[in-house]
């Protein structure tokens, strides 16, 4: 039995009067993947400071305990060391991986200089040895073109490609320990899966440790040997992975692994239906569609474009093709998921439904309505009929308005009597206090703040209500009750719902149909049993395949792939794009050709 | 191509705005320029007569066409005070005040960077409150009232440098920068002051972003973080800041010139300004406001330079 | 909250307490007379019992002077801020709100008024009309116009691409109402912290002007016609120019210490 490559025993981290992180005690062994995992608050970033005495930097301390890391000379205890020889462990003997590529590089220097001032200061080389020692960890990292990729920029570079630059930096010294915190959170779900192989795949030709942190349970159960169960600073659970999801102790970690969709599980049911959560003792309802389908939107044809503006006229040179040629139709109480990856167009889709911006060409029909043909005027009015849940909990409320105000806002708008009553009314079926409704945003949680969006949404009684990645922005378990909240008032009030999404698991939970988008358009679209169990375009398929599953026992670990990079949805003016043409594979379940 | 091409053009259309703004400030005075070479108490026929001769009777939009055709064609009228050519004349005076708006840029931002730099890296502590209170302090003060100061102190009391007078670099390099070097000070103690604040926030943010952070996980020791790796961030915005400082400098250079008795740009407008000399005030105020405006031109092209973000858009 | 009361925050905000103040009530306490009052045999002399901050060129006691001056030079300073924040604010809204050629055509034009210096602009304007009171606090005003207009406009513009503005406009609000509800609310902070600032400014200004002859003349007593006075004196008398050079820096030092600290408390991201 080997020895650990690190024991962490006691560590005990403060920030003035906060302990942020307390008693905490863990180990990792060579060749091991430790996952520690929690929601915001839990101390688990911290910890991984600690272990790199970075924390110092961001104002912490170390209070107490001792990060004993097994190297040649014998054992260290990193809270003791001094900075010279935390230096030379630093992108040495440990390194770190951090979870904004866009922001990990320093965006003045080429990425030769990067990578080789880390070899300069530790392994001495210089010159031609340092560059040719870059080459190779890029070519490690399989990065394409990695000469070309040494001259470069970081802002030329894609945000997958900035990780793996960033991962090649921490393993230019073949560390015993890689230390990655959320490394894969910004990223899209494609681009996640390729890293999480190429993590793996390091791991197993170096035989160096990994300590993996992380939120989101799918990707534990993927590459996990280890769990470490982290809530409010402290450890509240560890173990084998397939015993934490198999056996969980711990009532937090029976709540988190509760709350997480699981891809799959809705294998075999017919309707979207709430999750289970802990603590609930009634059965989930399953929302059922209609008996006759009634369509309330209808969508054909839309096209929307915005101008790239260049040169110092700033003249209109070219196009971003956002939305090109998406046609769909959602029933009356049912959710329509518009799910796909970031610069797909989903948002832009629901924007234009709106007509938050303007669609170049197509129709929209609300309930038989023209909604691109109204004026200025009746369009305001038609705002009564659909809503709009945004994703950002923060931003997308007043910082200066009361809360009650800002529900009651889209009542006013329209002169509805009895805002005040209705508005209390809502707060008790979006489950706050009605004490809230004087405070202001900032004194709410992320979660708390979406109910609020979603009352004010629910104020003008709509006829839809799109969801524009609302959960997204949320921890795990607050986000299975909002979802909950969302599906209980889809079934009590029949509200309909354009749900927006990236995230495939969350998607296959709430929705009674799917369409899966790429570059702007549709590439397939059905009913969620269909396009879950028998995906047929090769998009959607790569997206399954790319998805972590929350199951330990279905590891899809992929071995590398390279899934092409995204073109660029920009074209000149005179570009004509063809139409989106689609075949049908079964009742209701439409491909793109 | 076409990039400078347009660039030129849009140059071109903001002078054009510059003159017509200079010359509708300029001649919403109430008296003229009749008035001012003759004295208000002169004859009124004589007056009228002089006010036909100048042109004075035609309606501004052609005063303002044969304004900017003299401009044009090299010809910039003459001024009332000097009973000199205007051209000559400012072109005279500006290599005064080049002088000391490059050397108190030049003190300025030796001074500030480090300064600043040092205070962001100590933030919060007894290092960054004395740079930020000395700074603050330093942007309250008016520039006169350093001016003030420095008099005293180093050409009456110590008689280091002298209070006042203008030389020509051409003429006697070492005496133009003594006669220069305390206007310049008086110029770029407040400067400093600024610039400092301005390095200290920009550092700060740049401190906290996330490459930094990665920087130190590499083992790079905190001096090649700091200086090196965050300062090179850092430059692109301080360097603009300061450029666009310009414009205040040459605003302030006015009320310095005409304490110091500088012979520069700015007390030729204040002498200018005092004597209601129109052809003069429409010059110079045209001028400074063009070189303010090239300023900020040459500082946005500079920062294409510094930054690779846009080197390559 | 807290972050008013550090110590920047307690000693600017006194002096600004301070300056308001006299400004406000030394008029209504001291007779104009204790200012103008004249006795030569005391003339310039340095701070003595009877004359705590000396006497200026006409024997008349500095002190005096200072504090009732210190109404002339507020008053001129803020009159020019509220201007130019009268201008500055609806056209900054209109302009950052509806973008557009609207915003094109005003952006241009106070791009090319900045190119002007402030100060230049301001003596321009105050010689042209004719130096007095009323003229440097409209020369001041219209000089600061085009700065306070483009932060406004940057401000207004930011907050019009704030999520909660495009939820506002999905449920139905209309343009006046936005503005009204969603954007005055938000740029108000940093434009009170952006005010602030502003009124040191005006007031270094107007002391500047003042100095060059072309601002207040007597006998309005300003700080900035004082300093001016003082300058043949500097050599023999140079409280004359230490006083109300002294009250300016104070006045403009607890300003800034002020505005700083708002910053922190009303605009954090700024800082």
């Amino acid at each position: 039995m080997t020895d650990p490559i690190v024991i962490i025993d006691q560590l005990r981290v403060g920030f003035g009067d906060t302990i942020a992180v307390k008693d905490v005690s863990f180990s990792i062994n060579p060749g091991e993947t430790v996952c520690v995992v929690g929601e915001s608050g839990s101390g688990k970033s911290v910890t991984s400071l600690s272990i790199m005495r970075l924390v110092e930097f961001g104002g912490g301390a170390i209070l107490n305990g001792r990060l004993l890391l097994n190297r040649e000379g014998g054992v260290l205890d990193l809270a003791q060391a001094d900075t010279p020889t935390m230096r030379s462990i630093r992108g040495n003997e440990i390194g770190m991986i951090f979870q904004e590529p866009m922001t990990s590089l320093n965006p003045v220097f080429t990425i030769e200089r990067q990578m080789t001032d880390g070899l300069r200061l530790h392994l001495g080389l210089t010159g031609a040895a340092a560059r040719a020692r870059a080459l190779e960890l890029l070519r490690d990292v399989r990065i394409p073109e990695p000469e070309q990729r040494l001259k470069q920029y970081p802002h030329e570079l894609s945000g997958g490609m900035r990780q793996r630059v960033v991962i090649a930096i921490a393993m230019a010294c073949r560390p015993s320990l890689l230390i990655a915190d959320e490394p894969t959170t910004a990223l899209d779900v494609t681009i996640q899966a390729e890293i999480l192989a190429l993590i793996n795949r390091l791991k197993q030709e170096t035989g160096m440790a990994v300590m993996f942190i992380t939120h989101d349970m799918a990707v534990v159960a993927q590459i996990a040997d280890r769990v470490v169960v982290m809530y409010r600073g402290e450890v509240v659970e560890t173990g084998a992975v397939t015993d934490i999801f198999a056996n969980p102790q711990h009532e937090y970690t029976r709540a988190l692994l509760a709350a997480v969709p699981r891809l799959g599980e809705m294998h075999g049911k017919a309707a979207p239906e709430p999750m289970r959560l802990v603590g609930q003792n009634h059965a989930p309802k399953p929302i059922l569609a209609r008996e006759t389908p009634t369509p309330l939107l209808e969508v054909a044809h839309l096209t929307t474009r915005f101008p790239v503006r260049g040169g110092p006229l700033r003249r209109h040179i070219a196009n971003v093709h956002a939305v090109e040629d998406v046609s769909f139709t959602l029933n009356k109480g049912e959710t329509l998921s518009l799910v796909g990856e970031s610069g797909c167009g989903k948002s832009s889709c629901g924007r234009s439904i709106l007509r938050l911006v303007n669609p170049a060409s197509g129709s929209i029909k609300l309930d038989g309505v023209d909604v691109l043909a109204q004026s200025k005027s009746a369009l305001r009015q038609m705002r009564r009929d659909m809503q709009m849940i945004f994703q950002d909990p923060f931003a997308s409320l007043n910082p200066y308005m009361r809360l009650e105000a800002q529900v009651t806002e889209p009542m006013r708008n329209f002169g509805m009597a009895d805002a005040s009553d209705r508005a209390a009314m809502l707060f008790d079926r979006v489950e706050l206090p009605r004490s809230y409704m004087r405070r202001f945003p900032h004194e709410l949680s992320g979660g708390q703040r979406q109910r609020i969006a979603i009352a004010r949404a629910l104020s003008v009684s709509p006829k839809l209500i799109i969801a524009d990645e609302a959960v997204s922005a949320l921890d795990v378990s607050v986000q299975a009750q909002v979802l909950n909240l969302m599906m209980e008032l889809q079934a009590d009030l029949n509200l309909s719902f354009l749900f927006i999404s990236h995230d495939m698991a969350v998607v296959e939970r709430v929705s009674h149909h799917v369409a899966v988008m790429y570059l702007g358009r549709i590439v397939e679209i059905g009913p969620r049993a269909a396009i879950f169990d028998t995906p047929q375009h090769a998009y959607t398929k790569a997206l399954l395949k790319a998805v972590p599953i929350a199951d330990p026992a279905k590891r899809n670990l992929l071995g590398d792939l390279n899934f092409k990079p995204i073109p660029s949805p920009v074209h000149p003016r005179s570009y004509v794009p063809e139409a989106s043409t689609y075949e049908t594979v079964a009742q209701g379940h439409l491909v793109l050709r | 191509m076409s990039y400078i091409l347009n660039r030129l053009l849009s140059v071109a259309l903001t002078l054009a705005l510059i003159s017509m703004i200079t010359f509708v400030v300029t001649n919403i005075l109430p008296g003229d320029v009749a008035m001012v070479i003759m004295g208000t108490q002169s004859n009124p026929e004589a007056l009228a007569g002089l006010r036909e001769n100048l042109g004075l009777n035609d309606p501004l939009i052609m005063q303002y066409g044969r304004w900017v055709g003299g401009m044009l064609t090299g010809d910039w009228g003459k001024s009332l005070v000097f009973k000199e050519a205007i051209g000559p004349l400012i072109a005279q005076k500006f290599v005064a005040s080049g002088l000391i708006v490059v050397m108190s840029m030049t003190i300025a931002l030796v001074c500030a960077i480090p300064l600043g730099v040092w205070a962001a890296v100590h933030q919060n502590k007894w290092q960054d409150n004395a740079a930020s209170t000395t700074s603050l302090l330093g942007v309250s003060l008016p520039d006169f009232f350093w001016g003030i100061m420095l008099i005293l102190l180093f050409a009456r009391y110590l008689e280091w440098f002298p209070s006042s007078g203008f030389v020509h670099p051409a003429d006697d390099f070492l005496g133009a920068v003594r006669h220069a070097f305390l206007p310049s000070l008086a110029l770029g103690l407040g400067l400093m002051a600024h610039l400092t604040r301005m390095t200290r926030s920009t550092m700060t943010g740049i401190l906290n972003q996330e490459f930094v952070r990665v920087a130190r996980a590499k083992g790079l020791s905190e001096r090649t973080v700091v200086w090196r790796y965050s300062l090179a961030n850092a430059i692109g915005p301080v360097i603009t800041v300061a450029g666009l400082q310009v414009g205040y400098l040459f605003g302030s250079i006015i009320v310095v010139e005409s304490l110091f008795n500088f012979t520069g740009m700015g007390w030729l407008t204040y002498q200018a300004l005092l004597n209601r000399d129109i052809p003069l005030i429409q010059s110079t105020v045209f001028v400074i406001a063009a070189v303010v405006m090239l300023t900020n031109l040459l500082v946005d092209l500079l920062y294409v330079v510094i930054d690779p973000r846009i080197r390559l858009n | 909250m807290a972050k008013l009361f550090t110590l920047k925050g307690i000693v600017g905000g006194s002096i600004v307490l301070l300056v308001l103040a006299i400004a406000l009530f030394a008029p209504l306490v001291i007779p104009e007379s204790y200012a103008t009052q004249m006795d030569m045999r005391a003339r310039l002399s340095g701070p003595t019992a009877t004359h705590i901050f000396g006497t200026d060129q006409l024997g008349r006691d500095l002190f005096y002077r200072v504090t009732l001056g210190a109404q002339t030079s507020i008053m001129i300073a803020g009159t020019a801020v509220l201007i130019s924040l009268v201008i500055g604010l609806p056209l900054g809204v209109i302009s950052g709100y509806f973008g557009g050629w609207i915003d094109n055509v005003l952006m241009r034009l106070v791009d090319t008024l900045l190119a002007f210096p402030a100060l230049l602009l301001a003596l321009t304007i105050s010689a042209v009309l004719g130096p007095n009171l009323t003229n440097t606090i409209i020369a001041i005003g219209i000089a600061f116009t085009p700065f306070l207009a483009r932060i406004i406009r940057g401000e207004a513009l930011r907050v019009a691409q704030m999520p909660y503005v495009e939820a506002a406009r999905a449920a139905g609000t209309n343009d006046a109402a936005m503005i009204l509800r969603h954007i005055l609310p938000n740029i108000m902070p940093p434009i009170i912290v952006q005010a602030t600032i502003s009124l040191a400014f005006a007031i270094l200004a107007e002391a500047g002007l003042s100095f060059l002859g072309l601002g207040t003349q007597p006998p309005d007593a300003s700080w900035g016609l004082m300093i001016q006075a003082s300058r043949d004196y500097l050599d023999i008398a140079p409280w004359t120019a230490l006083v109300p050079g002294g009250a300016v820096a104070i006045t403009v030092l607890g300003l800034n210490m002020f505005g700083d600290v708002l910053r922190d408390v009303l605009d954090p991201r700024a800082s």
